[in-house]
């Protein structure tokens, strides 16, 4: 067994803007944001689903657009402004209106794809995809969930869209 | 005996904490913020990767493996292939079976299927771990494999005698019908699909284990992890907080779990292993691909007078999975006649398993798909049909049923869908382009019972806990057994907290076939009221309570005060009579296992199913109902179905909590979508490997491919199901919905496809 | 995945020239180039980051042409007005593609440069067999799992179909790619696999995409995208038709049409046939229906991809008929 730790010689020493918060890390460049986020910061929230853009749950916002975290290179975000679910309600805990129309439509059952369902929808409804049900259902075909709680996610985008109009 | 106010009031005017009530999901703010941590997130120092390296033969030896640029390369501190992985003992399987080996290597010369595991790589990152894994060089001596059910070498299987079940002379019945359909339906290998990945944190600290590892049986597990390394069960801790769905497969410690927990022990160091998402669909059974026939003999008024059913289920080379094909066939109609027999064929994969209403599932695709058939056959209204021959009792079991709303699940969809509309003719309804048809079929799922415990603590503020290892992967345990407690217990439910997902905490059994909720909110309701017991006993007798000589026989306990019957005496919060009393907590430990079971038996209760009660026991069948019914649009040009509209009335029982409850119906019938459209692992015959093993080519239903469903209550309190008289909810939901759309294809195009899923290219 | 090292491109020359060297890849988007390292099939050397470059991403649209920066998003392109009322063929056909988070991610050069989903070809572990991953291995596909597989431009090195959505409708509209030093049709940027399955686009070492440029036409005002598939969102091309259809002022006869396929070829596929029969015809169903069948001239099936021989001509079908409905 080979037990000495070595390092890559092409580390990276990057700053990535969390949540508004600057996060310093020393990575590989092959590291993704998704793994940077779960494995060295500790941010888990964004959720590994499939690691290969098929499934939606590792949906952060990039500059204020969604993406997949899990097909973006930590290295290529550096200088952007990254949002994760954890960055999503107010500091003082007030849930943003798609967490709050999640909880009172039971938009989720076991919550994993969950942060990704919200980031997502949170986007959605920016992009002003959520005008009908039909759209909403289409602009969030990105984000699977093996629950089924698809009609209650589209009652919660549609409530979080009107309450956001208002 | 102190009497408590239980209301068991109709679902939607209970109030929410109640039982019954329309809480939200008390889990639900962690699952929306990104505070809830699932098992693998755990942080823990020292952490290394490990990432498994799978076979790329079906069958066959390895003959060699080459690890030495895995070995060398950035970061890598271990590979374990069959020659340098830790030698671990057998364990016993989930009936409680002996194993059948002394010894049991995770990591195999012998291959029984493509993705089986050789090797495995930990590193100090994850990254690492990847790039090495792809370095480990594999040579095998490749023989032919088996590669699925319509494989000639495959032969007929092994009949599996426990699954006859004969009545009457149901072949010359058959032959003497003047009706008769036989059709064949098969169903291919499906998978479960879960967001979260399997995976798992393993740690030593001496000679114990904990393990993070997301689990649909945390005492299951923990007893094959005893076993496997010869510890004492107590010195497993199984940790499993959050769930990212299981739909059964998240109930056992497979290979890839002995692997890190292996790696662990070697390295002296925690190890977390996530299986890809690829390793998802080889490392662990999907549903076995089925395949029946189904023979029906009626008389001229549609009344069936023989059923004779024949299965077949795909199994592993080396382990044995029956999947139960007639447990819908036998019960769902009332025939004087019938047979049902099964084999099981062995082929080249993983062993097969679990996956929501395993049994009943391909089981009524046959059945409900066949009594469609028949109805078309005789022109009789598929509803009216079903009617026709409704079962009174258990045609099997010959005992009537503990409650049946089937004929109220009829009435109320074919109400709410407005079924008496229906076109009868196939290929009578269109817009535009756009066929439409309407089918209906019927699900069913036992009740599945068992004995459980819980843990119920007043603490000295007047806030509740409920412990149990039961865990909470979207049914909703969090929530129902916080409203059980609050009720029983007269609390507001704010102050109960439930802490489940730790097997050091009071047992469960497997959380899989429906039965946790009944089960626990027994247990949890048991345990409640002997702390109710043991408070108000206290309040009356101990000499410091403001309560101690007051003329009352009992209290009561309301909005988490306590006061007696006709309001003399004093009133206050429970947290001032704690500490009125210099009590610190009040624990109560309830089950409703037997008083006669011995240590070994309560032990077994909990890692294994042998204890499991029938659903047929005594003088009752029980089981849940529902009825679906469909609308679809079948595109005339390019054969693509779309499921326009589901209503469907389900009959559960009581309610614990029926908001929770309609999420979980629905999340059933949208796998039954998928099921019915989409699903369908696609093996590559010369390699015997599923090609389609990611979450791009094994589609699932997306947001788009989903109407809005209806789902309609029409069940009611079944005491012989349950304490508190629930019957199953996240099976059923699921059981009836690919018949249902199969039908609604036939009515939308006159073409009847039996082989799952309806793909565009059947239909064009 | 393999380690690389990774070097950030602030201007266009700079992607040239780091470009040229060995074993270098561009990144923009990601959703092919992180996908393929993952799944082993691309192993750069070294990771050049063009995503950062300015000036890169401007859409600019008249009604004589559209120019298209290479790193504009799929996403910004699908919702720009004047790409959705002058080609909302290309606009149907971004909508349709992959999901609302890879669209933000994917850049309009990047879509172009996407690889096949062949699953052989995606699976370097388990099947090592492949001309266009290694030149002369075989094609694992032939044989096995074809359901997706293509029926139109194969050879006996390949049989991958081209996947994406938006390059159907830049052929069918005779779409330009610029390379900085020269300009090709789209058309001819796609090859089809020959003997060389593994030169999949006509771009040499150290050329970077920089633009794409679209003529504009009153067949493009009057197009649209139509893309079928089993599952109705987030799924590649069963069969997809770009249609354009321009009518003489009788409103029924046909004086341009523009005719493109996807999910059925190995490239995108311009059905020239198709066209040539219906120029100057009047606008029928059956005639349409009758025309669309060219399309599959000298098509080849694998067995379980024959739907498609049915399918391809019913799509280009309903694409003429809904837009000849629309005038």
């Amino acid at each position: 067994m080979n037990d000495q730790v070595t390092t890559s010689p092409t580390t990276l020493s990057l700053h990535l803007t969390i949540n508004g918060r600057d996060h310093a890390l020393e990575i590989e460049p092959r590291v993704t944001l998704l793994d940077a986020l779960r494995d060295r910061l500790h941010l888990t929230g964004t959720k590994k689903g499939c690691d290969q853009g098929q499934c939606g749950a590792c949906t952060v916002h990039v500059d204020g657009e969604r993406v997949l975290a899990c097909l973006t290179l930590a290295a290529q975000v550096e200088g952007r402004s990254i949002t994760t679910i954890e960055g999503l309600a107010d500091q003082d805990g007030t849930l943003n209106a798609v967490q709050a129309a999640f909880l009172e439509q039971d938009a989720f059952q076991c919550g994993y794809c969950t942060p990704g369902q919200i980031m997502s929808a949170v986007a959605c409804i920016r992009e002003g995809h959520a005008g009908s049900d039909e759209e909403i259902r289409e602009y969030m075909a990105g984000n699977l969930c093996r629950c089924g709680a698809y009609p209650h996610i589209v009652a919660a985008v549609r409530q979080a869209a009107q309450e956001l109009r208002s | 005996m102190t009497v408590h106010d239980m209301k068991h009031a109709d679902s939607d005017s209970a109030r929410l904490e109640a039982v019954g009530g329309r809480l939200s999901r008390v889990d639900g703010p962690a699952k929306i913020t990104g505070a809830a941590h699932y098992a693998v997130e755990q942080q823990l120092e020292g952490l290394t990767h490990a990432v498994l390296v799978g076979a790329t033969i079906a069958a066959g030896k390895v003959t060699a493996i080459d690890s030495r640029a895995a070995q060398t390369a950035p970061g890598v501190l271990a590979v374990l292939t069959p020659d340098t992985i830790m030698e671990l003992n057998g364990a016993s399987d989930w009936l409680g079976n002996p194993p059948t080996q002394a010894t049991y290597s995770p990591l195999v010369r012998e291959v029984t299927f493509s993705g089986q595991h050789i090797a495995a790589v930990v590193a100090e990152t994850f990254e690492q771990a990847v790039a090495a894994a792809a370095l480990v060089k594999v040579w095998y001596d490749e023989t032919p494999a088996i590669v699925d059910l319509s494989d000639r070498r495959a032969g007929d299987g092994i009949p599996i005698d426990a699954m006859t079940k004969e009545w009457g002379d149901a072949e010359a019945a058959f032959a003497e019908a003047p009706v008769r359909i036989c059709t064949a339906y098969n169903t291919p290998r499906e998978f479960q699909a879960a967001m979260e990945p399997h995976g798992l944190i393993a740690r030593w600290q001496g000679d114990e284990l904990t393990i993070w590892e997301p689990s649909q049986w945390l005492d299951g597990m923990a007893r094959t992890y005893a076993e496997w390394f010869g510890v004492p069960f107590e010195n497993v801790r199984l940790v499993s907080p959050y769930i990212g769905g299981g739909f059964g497969s998240k109930a056992l410690a497979l290979a890839h779990s002995a692997v890190a927990a292996a790696a662990a022990k070697m390295l002296n160091r925690p190890v977390k292993l996530v299986l890809n998402r690829p390793q998802n669909f080889t490392s662990y059974g999907g549903r076995a691909a089925t395949r029946q026939t189904v023979a029906i003999g009626a008389d001229r008024e549609g009344r069936i007078q023989s059923i004779v059913h024949r299965g077949v289920n795909e199994t592993a080379v080396d382990g044995m999975w029956v999947e139960p094909l007639g447990s819908v066939t036998s019960i769902m109609y009332a025939t004087p006649n019938f047979s049902s027999k099964q084999n099981v064929v062995r082929v080249n994969t993983v062993v097969p398993g679990a996956k929501r209403a395993p049994g009943e599932n391909p089981s009524a695709f046959g059945i409900e798909c066949a009594i469609d058939e028949l109805a078309h056959e005789l022109g009789i209204d598929p509803l009216e049909m079903r009617l026709i021959n409704y079962a009174e009792q258990d045609p099997h079991a010959k005992k009537p049923w503990s409650t049946r709303q089937l004929r109220e699940a009829f009435a109320a969809g074919a109400e709410a869908f407005g079924w008496a509309k229906r076109s009868p003719a196939p290929r009578s309804m269109r817009d535009g382009h756009q066929l439409i048809g309407w089918g209906v079929a019927a699900g069913t799922y036992p009740v599945r019972r068992a004995y459980g415990e819980a843990v119920v603590k007043i603490l000295a503020d007047g806030s509740v806990e409920v412990e149990s290892s039961s865990i909470d992967m979207g049914q909703g345990t969090y929530t129902i057994l916080a409203q059980t407690a609050a009720e029983t217990l007269g609390v507001p439910v704010e102050q109960v907290s439930v802490k489940l997902g730790d097997s050091h905490f009071a047992r469960a059994g497997v959380t899989g076939g429906s039965r946790l909720a009944g089960v626990m909110t027994g247990a949890v309701h048991k345990a409640a009221g002997q702390a109710l017991d043991e408070l108000i006993g206290l309040a009356l007798s101990d000499p410091a309570s403001p309560f101690h000589g007051l003329q009352a026989n009992t209290l009561h306990v309301r909005d988490g005060r306590i006061a007696s019957p006709r309001g003399e005496g004093p009133e206050l919060s429970i947290a001032a009579f704690m500490r009125a009393v210099g009590r610190d907590h009040i624990e109560a430990r309830g089950d409703t296992v037997p008083a006669n079971f011995t240590p070994e038996q309560r032990y077994n209760n909990y890692t294994t199913i042998a204890t499991a009660i029938p659903h047929t026991e005594g003088d009752y069948s029980r089981h849940s109902w529902c009825a679906h019914f469909v609308e679809v649009h079948v595109d005339e040009d390019f054969g693509t179905v779309r499921v326009s509209r589901v209503v469907s009335a389900l009959d559960s029982g009581r309610l614990y909590n029926p908001k929770l409850a309609e999420s979980q119906w629905k999340g059933g019938i949208i796998m039954g979508i998928g099921q019915a459209l989409l699903e369908e692992g696609i093996v590559d015959r010369r390699h015997g490997r599923i090609v389609n093993g990611n979450l791009a080519d094994y589609m699932l239903p997306t947001n788009a491919d989903i109407p809005d469903i209806r789902t309609i209550s029409v069940g009611i309190p079944d005491p012989h199901s349950s304490a508190l008289g629930g019957k199953g909810v996240g099976e059923l939901g699921i059981v009836g919905v690919a018949p249902a759309i199969a039908n609604a294809v036939f009515h939308a195009t006159g073409k009847r496809v039996r082989d799952l899923p309806i793909t565009l290219e059947k239909l064009i | 995945m393999r380690d690389f090292s990774y070097l950030r491109a602030d201007n266009i020359e700079a992607a040239r020239n780091a470009a040229a060297l060995p074993g270098a890849m561009l990144l923009a988007g990601g959703t092919t180039l992180v996908d393929l390292a993952k799944c082993g099939v691309a192993e750069p050397a070294t990771v050049i980051d063009i995503s950062h470059i300015e000036g890169l991403a401007a859409i600019d649209v008249g009604a004589d042409r559209a120019i298209i920066g290479a790193l504009a998003k799929m996403s910004h392109v699908a919702d720009h007005a004047g790409v959705k009322s002058l080609f909302p063929a290309v606009s149907e056909a971004l909508w349709q593609a992959a999901s609302a988070q890879l669209r933000n991610m994917a850049t309009i050069g990047g879509n172009l440069m996407q690889r096949t989903r062949c699953p052989y070809f995606r699976d370097p572990q388990n099947f090592p067999a492949c001309n266009k991953r290694a030149p002369g291995s075989g094609c694992s596909a032939i044989g096995g799992v074809t359901r997706g597989h293509a029926v139109l431009g194969t050879s006996e090195a390949c049989i991958a179909t081209y996947p994406g959505d938006l390059a159907i409708a830049l052929v069918a509209f005779d779409a330009e790619v610029d390379l900085g030093g020269r300009k090709l049709k789209v058309e001819d940027f796609f090859l089809a696999p020959g003997a060389t399955a593994e030169r999949e686009h006509d771009i040499h070492p150290g050329e970077v995409i920089t633009a794409i440029e679209i003529p504009g036409s009153a067949a493009a005002r009057r197009s649209t995208y139509i893309k079928v598939r089993d599952r109705q969102s987030y799924e590649f091309a069963a069969a997809s038709a770009a249609v354009g259809l321009e009518l003489e002022g009788d409103g029924r006869t046909i004086r341009d049409i523009r005719v493109a396929l996807g999910g059925v070829a190995t490239r995108p596929w311009r059905a020239r046939a198709v066209e040539d029969a219906l120029k100057g015809k009047t606008l029928a169903e059956d005639t349409v229906r009758k025309a669309s069948e060219l399309a599959m001239q000298g098509a080849v099936d694998h067995g379980a991809n024959h739907y498609k021989i049915a399918l391809g001509p019913r799509v280009i079908a309903r694409a003429i008929l809904k837009l000849g409905a629309t005038a």
